[in-house]
């Protein structure tokens, strides 16, 4: 017997699939900052080696499908390494790596904007390496590389939907499994393209409040 | 375990073949994006106002839905209103009207870039609306937009790997297909990721190439 109707229960299981979206895309979101960052700041510092490997990856990484390097991650590894990757840690390095390559170019952009002479007044007038990345670049480059990372967010929102090829239960794969059983497409695909798009309006909110916030010592007061 | 790459000679001419495939599924939905884009740029710029508002409605629909569940609406939605095409065609149609978004959002701006005294005076001059669109805004806002443009194309061949999810054996297709025959993963999607990269960075060369080309009268240099 198939139960084709839609029930209250897929409710419940829509939630979960979007917490799970969620969850994913705040966790890859953080780790990619962090790292794109660093990154950023390597290259910053021209580290040498460190700094020719990490433009090379990122270079690598934003050039080519997320499927393939998740595909890459998931069934390459254990096969190459003998490293069990569940579906899940799969995601969380494929994207967190992805989105940081990303991170890193705007990081990178926003570094350069600030000018060098800055930096250089800062050194001279007595503040060490750290308070100058801290109290002169941090808060420039923060302004500057905010619109851009929002766009970016919205985006990478968008690619968590691909893993639920390799099999993580988020609100893309949901869709499927519902899609499967009451095989009515229009409805479920409807519904959760709907749920996506809501969340992405929300990322480019938060992220135009908050370049607002940001931006604000630079903004247009009046006479 | 050894990093061996000699275990894929065999299956080259497959892989090729898969190539192929993705090149044919990405020249089409360049042309379907760019007709798409056309449109719905000029609609978006219209003097209507319900119209430049659909419009803008389609394109940040399209742009704020993961691409994924784009295609599997037209996969399995289209066979439902009683519309049945092979995988390539949903493929091609989904990437062009996916794409559409993404391209009319540039030539838009290639667009409100022109400068109006140009518009006042083909205006001026008697040319028709219709004749002012095709012979003088659209040459100048295609030509100004070719990188931009360029980078659409770029990321419409990396998507176009996730029509491996609904049974087209493109390059990513033919890899997963690969990868299960001689159970080297890792070897065949390294492979694969440099294959993208690079075919990617000569798409961007080429288009570089393009954007100097188009541009070779233009005396500031960009």
């Amino acid at each position: 017997m198939r139960y084709t109707a839609f029930t209250s229960y897929d409710i419940v299981l829509l939630a979960q699939g979007l917490g799970v979206s969620l969850a994913l895309f705040l966790a890859t979101t953080i780790i990619g900052l962090l790292l794109g960052s660093l990154w950023a700041i390597i290259r910053f510092y021209r580290v040498p080696v460190l700094m020719q490997i990490v433009t090379v990856f990122a270079e690598l990484l934003k050039n080519s499908p997320v499927l393939v390097q998740l595909f890459l991650v998931f069934f390459g590894l254990p096969a190459f390494a003998r490293l069990n990757v569940t579906p899940v840690e799969a995601a969380v390095i494929t994207l967190s790596g992805n989105t940081a390559a990303f991170v890193y170019v705007i990081a990178v952009s926003a570094i350069e904007s600030i000018g060098r002479d800055q930096i250089e007044a800062a050194r001279v007038s007595g503040l060490s390496r750290w308070q100058v990345l801290r109290h002169i670049i941090a808060p420039q480059a923060m302004a500057f590389a905010i619109g851009p990372l929002t766009g970016l967010l919205v985006n990478q929102l968008q690619v968590t939907s691909l893993i639920s090829v390799i099999g993580v239960v988020d609100l893309t794969k949901i869709g499927n499994i519902l899609n499967l059983r009451t095989l009515k497409p229009f409805i479920v695909w409807a519904i959760v393209g709907g749920l996506y798009y809501v969340m992405a309006k929300l990322v480019a909110f938060g992220g135009a409040t908050l370049e607002k916030r940001l931006r604000a010592h630079t903004a247009w007061k009046g006479l | 375990m050894t990093f061996d790459l000699t275990i894929l000679a065999p299956h080259i001419p497959f892989l090729v073949k898969g190539a192929v495939l993705t090149a044919e599924a990405c020249v089409l939905a360049l042309a379907g994006s760019l007709c798409i884009g056309t449109i719905v740029a000029a609609l978006v710029t219209s003097a209507s106002p319900v119209l430049s508002r659909i419009a803008y409605i389609y394109v940040d629909l399209f742009r704020n839905i993961p691409f994924i569940v784009q295609l599997f609406f037209f996969f399995y939605g289209l066979p439902e209103i009683g519309i049945y095409v092979n995988a390539f065609a949903t493929g091609v149609i989904a990437l062009s009207i996916a794409g559409g978004a993404f391209t009319s959002d540039v030539i838009r701006s290639g667009i409100l870039s022109i400068d109006p005294g140009i518009l006042e005076a083909a205006e001026v001059s008697g040319l028709s609306k219709p004749t002012i669109f095709r012979k003088i805004v659209m040459p100048i806002a295609l030509r100004t937009s070719v990188r931009p443009l360029g980078s659409v194309f770029i990321n419409l061949i990396l998507t176009s790997s996730i029509l491996s999810t609904i049974t087209l054996n493109e390059l990513t297709g033919s890899a997963k297909i690969v990868a299960s025959d001689t159970f080297r993963p890792f070897e065949i999607y390294a492979v694969l990721l440099v294959a993208y990269a690079s075919l990617t960075y000569l798409v961007s060369l080429a288009i570089g190439a393009l954007h100097r080309y188009l541009n070779r009268d233009q005396t500031e240099a960009a």
